[in-house]
């Protein structure tokens, strides 16, 4: 069962490592982001890479955000955010390879939690990627109601790249 | 039931990024490190880390490694391998971080089957790396048996499995 609009935005947990402006090359401590209580009242732009570091998603994917954040909070967006399969030092390390400071914060769904509710999560362990993937899409949260959903079919960024959702703000 | 000292270390597939000198920041096509046919007839340091990136394993144990190399080198080590659960795209980018170029192998078990198959894999979901992770260790391998191993009893700590200790044990 896969999330669609319409739906409540499910409940997770998830992690990441803060950005501390005073500190900016610091590895903080990891802090956890329960859904619920981070995006309620909010209108937040959720996408999802498959992998952090990969060529796809450092090359065309996340590029696309860091250009466009000020734009979509510029629409209304209050949180732009970035998960994936990686763990959160991982998510860290690659924000900050795109000088993201807390512009996007970047998320860790390690364990599948969020992958399982939504219904988004793929095997890749033909890839030797792991068992635990989360597919490619971006999905805009108004006040925990999913507005839009936009998951890649192949390869490639089209409905879950930064000029869609744009669109849809 | 884990790896011991004696026995024969088991065969499994590991993905990496290979060292190109002449473009240190692409990321080439993976290769597959096989740990029964590329360790025939060598002597191989093969330490785990629970995760590239996370405070312990970028501060203390990676670069001890790194620091060492010639040493490990000089004293008969043919082959450096550093593992752990992330991918092998994640461990390309931690070692082009760390400086490592060609002089570790930063090999990837996203799928969990090194861990599985020498019993050395932990279960960090509770602190949100995931429930299949290596634990930290090191390794020695001589023509693909087990000569010398150590697991710290604390993965969050860098005592017995740090270059040093590997160092004297060879």
């Amino acid at each position: 069962m896969t999330i669609k609009v319409g739906d409540i935005f499910p409940d997770t947990v998830l992690t990441y490592v803060p950005y501390d402006a005073k500190n900016p090359e610091a590895c903080g401590l990891p802090q956890q982001l329960k859904t619920h209580a981070a995006f309620k009242g909010k209108k937040v732009v959720l996408f999802a890479v498959p992998g952090a570091f990969t060529p796809t998603c450092s090359e065309e994917h996340m590029p696309g955000y860091v250009q466009s954040v000020g734009e979509m909070k510029s629409k209304g967006a209050d949180i732009v955010a970035c998960v994936a399969s990686n763990d959160q030092f991982v998510m860290h390390a690659w924000g900050k390879s795109y000088n993201v400071k807390d512009d996007i914060l970047m998320l860790s769904d390690a364990n599948g939690d969020l992958g399982s509710a939504l219904g988004l999560v793929n095997d890749g362990t033909a890839r030797r990627m792991g068992p635990i993937r989360l597919a490619r899409f971006a999905i805009i949260i108004d006040d925990l109601k999913v507005v839009y959903v936009g998951v890649e079919p192949a390869p490639g960024v089209t409905v879950s790249g930064a000029p869609a959702v744009i669109a849809k703000l | 039931m884990s790896i011991k000292v004696g026995d024969e270390f088991p065969q499994v597939q590991l993905k990496y990024v290979p060292y190109d000198a002449a473009a240190p920041n692409a990321c080439k096509g993976p290769e597959l490190l096989d740990t029964k046919k590329d360790f025939v007839g060598k002597k191989v340091v093969l330490f785990g880390v629970p995760g590239a990136f996370s405070p312990t394993c970028s501060v203390a144990h990676l670069p001890s490694y790194v620091s060492k190399v010639d040493e490990l080198k000089a004293k008969g080590v043919d082959l450096i391998v550093c593992v752990s659960g992330n991918d092998f795209f994640v461990m390309d980018a931690w070692g082009k971080q760390e400086k490592v170029a060609d002089k570790i192998i930063m090999a990837g078990d996203a799928n969990g089957d090194l861990g599985r198959a020498t019993g050395l894999s932990i279960d960090l979901s509770k602190v949100g790396l995931g429930a299949v992770r290596l634990t930290r260790f090191a390794a020695i391998i001589d023509n693909g048996k087990v000569a010398h191993l150590d697991v710290e009893s604390d993965p969050t700590e860098v005592t017995v499995t740090g270059a040093d200790s590997i160092l004297s044990a060879l």
